[in-house]
């Protein structure tokens, strides 16, 4: 028999291989826990677009509605992205010759469409619907985050099942009248006591369901 | 140094299939490197690998880059991702169905039937169902071949109008047209106009499997072609010679819903229950022989026999003496004295008393292979019952008789005669009969263009000048006309699906293109066939009102064929027909082949739909191939086997089989259904190989039936997929070699017969006694939810057509397995048929059962129980749901279900090449598409429900898709009305709204879906019913499927005495003391509320 000889300097840092020891693990799975999380891989996502629209100016400077563009949000599950044409409502005669709108121009005229990446992708496997949110007074912002301030348009919210249900466990706070759907700067939290959004829900049977079939089919 | 822990050697060396296996489980970064046989380098690769994997290579997300792409100018009133329906039809083989096509993006993925046309609106047959899948078909034709060398369109415009101009200066002659039965009024314009234009040529509208003897017979006894309209909801007895009304012809739906009316079991007094009786004589074992109350099986060559029979029974005749002696002599015959035998006699004294007693409320029918003589005595005794004009309507025949016209045209090219020879929308190289060797007389023919949707046998025959893709009837516009006349519009959906200049043209569009005066595209010609039409009729709304009603609504108003009322009956015709009946029904001749019409694949055109070719039929269940039906008796005779090969020879021609014992199948009667055994290029990869091609032994004299002179094994085995084996006996053994299924089946499937019923109305609750109702794990809390989603499936009305399959494989995206896997028992239909024989006797069942079984939906269910990552769960609406993303495939949820409704996709079968081989089945990667489900495939997908990938399990979901769509909208609706404030308390969805795909597909009404919760909504009354029972109750777990028990009629006594065991047998003893108490408890729906 023979024992394994580490050499003798080895002694002094043996409590710190311990200690590292004992430690790395914990910090491998912190880091897969919190690292690889929806909310630290999802969240902030900000592909670049092939136009560079800005909704700070158009929704937050020029004071455009969602809905102006987002036109299917309140009728379906989908909130279409505008067509061409839409762009060109405006762009026929404003900045008619701007090199930015290169893009949507020559898209108007050969009528192929503009590919724009898709920000707030949910996987295959759940389907979620927006008309049944924003018709009983769950608002753009609520999810969306504060899209008339933003440049280039971020992911705000991580979009996990898990953050999901946190509303759908307790929805109260992120209800507001119908009216204010679309205006991002108000907030009910401040706005409204807890009692009136109470009565909102109470309106509009805000029962929000936790079965899986509601969006797993 | 080698790793030893890896699968294969190559992984290290970076050779290219490892490369590849990379490429598909890595995101991109990783498979551009090139793994070298240096360890550090792999390891460093396959470390940035695994990093890279979780954190993802561009922009640190999870999910591959995705683009969201609108138009460019978005049309008014579509709203990308919501589906638009529209109404169409498509004419099968000349008989015109309604539909109503569901189009989302553009893409059309479901068919239905048109509720609103005055004949259809019942459900949807399999097969019309799985023609949206033959629009997406990958191997479809997609390139103009000119001499088999890939073409285009232009140069065959310019073919067509030099060769339209010298046939103009020649008046046609030399030209001939083969084409397939159309019904619509454009395509008679059509036809019309090129007669017109080219006086000399031959037409011929033929169809493989056609109506020659029904059009023949009635001329006999009519004196002109009659097409007879039967109605089975006015009919208290039905009498079948051979027609298989329920499912064998296109028109099943249509009929098996007026058949379905005359089944319901919904008198409010028990006794005064009327449930109209089905006779069947037929040779095979149908649908229709499966729900009949009596039944004979015999010869189909006796089948005027048993005309003569009832035709003598009933009076017909008594002006003719000729007639008289014609009935006489036939029912002299050895014939009819095989016929009498045993019960028969028996049944055709219950037969003929029915009949008689119900003059004016009966229907009797022929089916199209019984010959013309048996037709003409249908005609004659309908008319002597007093059956014409209530229960039957006799209209004008618009079809001709054809196959003399084809045999025609044959000699003709034969003797050169034909120069041009155009063969649009058929493919006679493989279905015409063999005796006219139309391969060979191509040959003879100078320019011949072919018209089709795939380049199949006739299009890459040698002799073919042109091959021009055809377009499918979702990409042209066309009419048709539906069995009663009403003219349907056939509206495109998407365009063509080919490359420019590739053709795309339907059959009208390449005819009037031939005559070149005038628009040449479908919608044109369409419109001014309707214009025409619609000026016939003046002083009404303008044409442009009309159309759009039309279009709109799918058919036009009160174009539906006028009744002839009482023409002459020509019992002088019909007696020479009937002694000119020169079909011997003497078994010493032979053994009778019959030619076997199959609703999967008609005549052969549907065989490259994979959907059909894995549909088990609905009797033998036998998918991926056809077989030699025989009975067990007769298999005896031949000394064949289940799975033997045999070799059928009939006037010096062979055809190899494998033999198929059927209980219930006629003696000295073997059938094959044509439309298999197709091989060779351009077949494809799902019709190729798939059964035995019985055209090689049928004739154009004989189409429906030959005699074999030798039938004998050929040593040879061959495996058959089926999907259901109960009670198909090995024909050596005549007892029953199933017992347990035999005891077990009357809890299964309860039935009785009406007098039963009527005694005894809550019979079915009395099958099984339920020993208590405790529960092995805690129950759902189902108290309070808005909903009680729940299912009723009535057992009377099921005829096992198989339509409900088929709709759900269409809106579930349920995949096709292929050969090898049924074979394994691996089929991913979320519903199936259960089709059982009963009695004692294998070689003759008493009768047949049929169940369709799907997720029960259990509130108790053992699935849920068992899982453990909860992927399958129970909502609060009584849904049992099924999370695909969830699933980690241990299984354990299918082993625990009872009713083994759960199927797991084990190689994702969408993305898994098809194969008919036994054997070790392919796991290897490398038999998967490239790209995922091919690219035409894919567009059939319902973007409502989720595709699953391999080791993921599922089952029916009572369309939970179609729940949440109108749940939400009926949501949306009430909130946007203002929600509490509106006047109603809470949304509510009408009952009806919600139809599951079966429930929407089944032509019966057999399956009811709704809300118990609703008082008076139809499945809780089904539910609260006395006939309704849980399968496998006494497993308590409370299924929110019921079934209501069937009730038959039967004439004559079952020879196992009354009902089917259940009750009577062994329960003397434990009956007596606790049965008051069980009783009460154990009864009603066993459901929380009662």
């Amino acid at each position: 028999m023979s024992r394994f000889l580490f050499p003798r300097w080895t002694n002094a840092i043996l409590p710190f291989i311990l200690v590292t020891g004992a430690i790395m693990p914990l910090y491998a799975v912190l880091v897969v826990a919190y690292g690889f999380s929806p909310k630290t891989i999802d969240a902030g996502y900000m592909p670049t677009q092939p136009v560079p629209y800005s909704h700070a100016l158009h929704v937050g400077k020029l004071g455009l509605d969602c809905r102006y563009c987002h036109t299917t949000v309140e009728r379906t599950s989908f909130a279409a992205v505008p067509p061409t044409q839409t762009c060109m409502n405006c762009h026929t005669q404003i900045h008619r010759e701007s090199p930015k709108l290169a893009e949507v121009r020559s898209s108007y005229e050969t009528g192929l469409p503009i590919e724009w990446v898709k920000v707030h992708k949910l996987p295959d496997y759940s389907y979620f619907n927006h008309a049944a949110h924003v018709n009983r007074g769950v608002s753009c912002v609520e999810c969306h985050g504060r899209v008339d301030q933003m440049e280039v348009v971020y992911r705000h919210s991580p979009l996990a099942m898990g953050w999901c249900l946190e509303c759908h466990r307790d929805p109260i706070d992120r209800l507001r009248p119908v009216s204010q759907i679309t205006n991002l700067a108000w907030d009910q939290r401040t706005e409204m006591t807890r009692e009136q959004r109470e009565a909102l829900a109470t309106q509009y049977h805000i029962n929000p369901s936790e079965n899986c079939s509601t969006c797993h089919r | 140094m080698k790793k030893t822990y890896w699968r294969s050697v190559d992984d290290l060396t970076g050779s290219p299939e490892f490369r590849d296996w990379m490429h598909r489980e890595f995101p991109d970064g990783a498979s551009e490197h090139v793994p070298s046989d240096d360890r550090r380098t792999f390891l460093k690769v396959m470390g940035a690998s695994f990093a890279l994997a979780g954190l993802g290579v561009a922009g640190c997300r999870r999910w591959p880059e995705t683009k969201i792409v609108p138009a460019a100018s978005q049309p008014a009133n579509r709203i990308p991702g919501v589906p638009v329906t529209y109404c169409s039809s498509w004419d099968f083989a000349g008989f015109g169905q309604p539909l109503l096509v569901k189009s989302y993006d553009g893409r059309p993925i479901k068919l239905d039937t048109n509720p609103a046309h005055p004949w259809g609106g019942a459900g949807i047959s399999a097969v019309a169902q799985a023609q949206v899948l033959s629009l997406y078909d990958p191997e479809r034709s997609r390139q103009v071949m000119s001499k088999g060398i890939a073409s285009s369109y232009e140069p065959f415009v310019t073919f067509l109008a030099n060769t339209s101009r010298e046939l103009k200066q020649k008046g046609g002659q030399g030209l001939a047209i083969l084409c397939g039965a159309a019904s619509g009024p454009t395509h008679a314009a059509t036809i019309a106009r090129v007669r017109a234009a080219f006086p000399k040529a031959t037409i011929v509208e033929w169809e493989s499997l056609g109506r020659d003897n029904v059009i023949v017979g009635t001329e006999a006894a009519f004196g002109a072609p009659m097409r007879v309209l039967p109605a089975f909801d006015k009919a208290k007895v039905i009498v079948s010679l051979g027609d298989d009304f329920l499912y064998g012809s296109p028109d099943a739906p249509q009929w098996a819903k007026r058949w379905a009316v005359g089944r319901s079991i919904d008198a409010a007094d028990p006794k005064a229950q009327e449930v109209a009786r089905l006779y069947v004589i037929e040779q095979g074992l149908t649908s229709t022989g499966m729900c009949a109350d009596e039944r004979i099986a015999t010869r189909l060559a006796s089948m005027h026999v048993a005309a003569s029979i009832i035709a003598e029974a009933v009076g017909v005749g008594s002006g003719s003496a000729e007639l008289r002696a014609a009935l006489t002599a036939a029912n002299s015959s050895s014939a009819a004295t095989a016929l009498r035998e045993g019960r028969g006699q028996k049944v055709f004294d219950a037969l003929v008393t029915d009949l008689k007693a119900n003059r004016g409320r009966s229907v009797v029918t022929a089916g199209a292979t019984a010959c013309e003589a048996t037709h003409a005595l249908v005609a004659a005794i309908n008319r002597a019952l007093g059956n014409e004009g209530s229960t039957v309507t006799l209209h004008a025949e618009m079809q001709t008789a054809s196959m003399s016209s084809l045999q025609a045209l044959c000699k003709s090219m034969e003797s050169g005669e034909v120069d041009t020879l155009f063969i649009l929308g058929a493919n006679p190289v493989y279905s015409a009969p063999v005796d006219c060797d139309f391969g060979g007389a191509l040959k003879k023919v100078a320019r011949v263009v072919h018209l089709g949707l795939h380049a199949d046998e006739t299009a890459r025959h040698a002799g073919i000048t042109w091959h021009i893709p055809q377009a499918h009837f979702l990409e042209c516009w066309s009419d048709t006309r539906s069995f009663d006349g009403t003219i349907a519009v056939q509206q495109p959906l998407i365009l063509p699906m080919l490359a420019q200049g590739q053709g795309g043209r339907s059959v009208d569009e390449l005819l009037a293109e031939l005559v070149g005066d005038g628009p040449a595209d479908g919608e044109s010609l369409v419109k001014s066939t309707h214009e025409s039409l619609a000026s016939a009729s003046a002083g009404g709304p303008a044409f442009a009102e009309i159309w759009r009603k039309t279009l709109d609504r799918g058919f036009v108003e009160g174009s539906a064929l006028p009744a002839i009322t009482a023409p002459p009956m020509r019992d002088a015709e019909i007696a020479k027909t009937l002694t000119g009946c020169a079909w011997e029904c003497d078994s010493a001749k032979g053994v009778e082949v019959v030619f076997l019409r199959d609703m999967k694949v008609w005549d052969g055109r549907f065989g490259c739909i994979s959907w059909m070719q894995e549909l088990p039929d609905p009797v033998t269940k036998i998918t991926w191939d056809n077989a030699l039906l025989m009975s067990p008796k007769t298999a005896d005779d031949l000394k064949l086997k289940r799975g033997q090969m045999a070799a059928v020879t009939v006037q010096g021609r062979t055809l190899e089989a494998v033999a198929w014992p059927v209980p219930g199948w006629s003696d000295g009667s073997v059938g094959i259904s044509l439309g298999y055994g197709r091989s060779g290029a351009g077949v494809g990869l799902v019709a190729s190989d798939a059964g035995f091609n019985a055209n090689r032994i049928r004739t154009a004299g004989a189409p429906d039936w030959t005699t074999a002179t030798a039938i004998a094994a050929t040593g040879a085995t061959y495996s058959v997929a089926h999907t259901q084996d109960h009670g198909a006996a090995d024909a050596l053994n005549t007892s029953v070699p199933m017992q347990g299924i035999q005891e077990r089946l009357p809890t299964l499937v309860r039935e009785a017969t009406l007098d039963e019923y009527r005694s005894h109305p809550d019979f079915a609750r009395h099958r099984t006694h339920v020993a208590s109702r405790l529960s092995l794990w805690s129950e759902n809390n189902l108290e309070g939810a808005q909903f009680r989603w729940a299912m009723a499936v009535d057992l009377s009305k099921c005829t096992g057509c198989s339509a409900c399959v088929t709709a759900c494989q269409a809106e579930n995206n349920i995949p096709v397995v292929g050969k090898d896997m049924v074979l394994r028992g691996r089929e991913m239909f979320w519903i199936r048929i259960d089709r059982y024989f009963k009695g004692t006797n294998a070689a003759s069942p008493e009768g047949f059962a049929l169940q369709p079984v799907a997720c029960m939906h259990c509130e108790n269910a053992p699935c849920e129980q068992v899982c453990p990552v909860a992927a399958t769960v129970h909502d609060e609406d009584g849904l049992n749901s099924m999370v695909y993303n969830r699933c980690i495939g241990t299984r354990y949820c299918s082993n625990n279900c009872p009713y083994k409704v759960r199927r797991f996709n084990f190689f994702d079968y969408h993305r898994r090449e098809l194969s008919r081989e036994e054997g070790i089945a392919k796991v290897k990667p490398e038999y998967y598409i490239e790209e995922g489900p091919d690219v035409w495939l894919r567009m059939q997908f319902n973007p409502e429900v989720t595709v699953r990938m391999r080791g993921v399990m599922e089952k029916c979901t009572f369309c939970t898709q179609r729940i949440q769509a109108a749940r939400i909208k009926a949501k949306n609706d009430w909130a946007r009305a203002g929600g509490t404030a509106s006047g109603q308390k809470q949304f509510s969805i009408p009952d009806g709204t919600i139809q599951t795909a079966c429930q929407q597909a089944c032509p019966t009404g057999a399956i009811t879906f709704g809300d118990l919760n609703v008082a008076d909504s139809a499945v809780s009354k089904l539910h609260r019913s006395n006939r309704s029972y849980q399968m496998l109750e006494e497993l308590n777990t409370k299924t929110r499927l019921q079934y209501l028990a069937r009730v038959t009629n039967p004439a004559l006594p079952r020879e196992s005495g009354s009902g089917y065991g259940g009750h009577g047998s062994g329960h003397g003893s434990d009956h007596g003391s606790g049965h008051g108490s069980d009783h009460g408890s154990g009864h009603g729906n066993g459901n929380t509320k009662g």
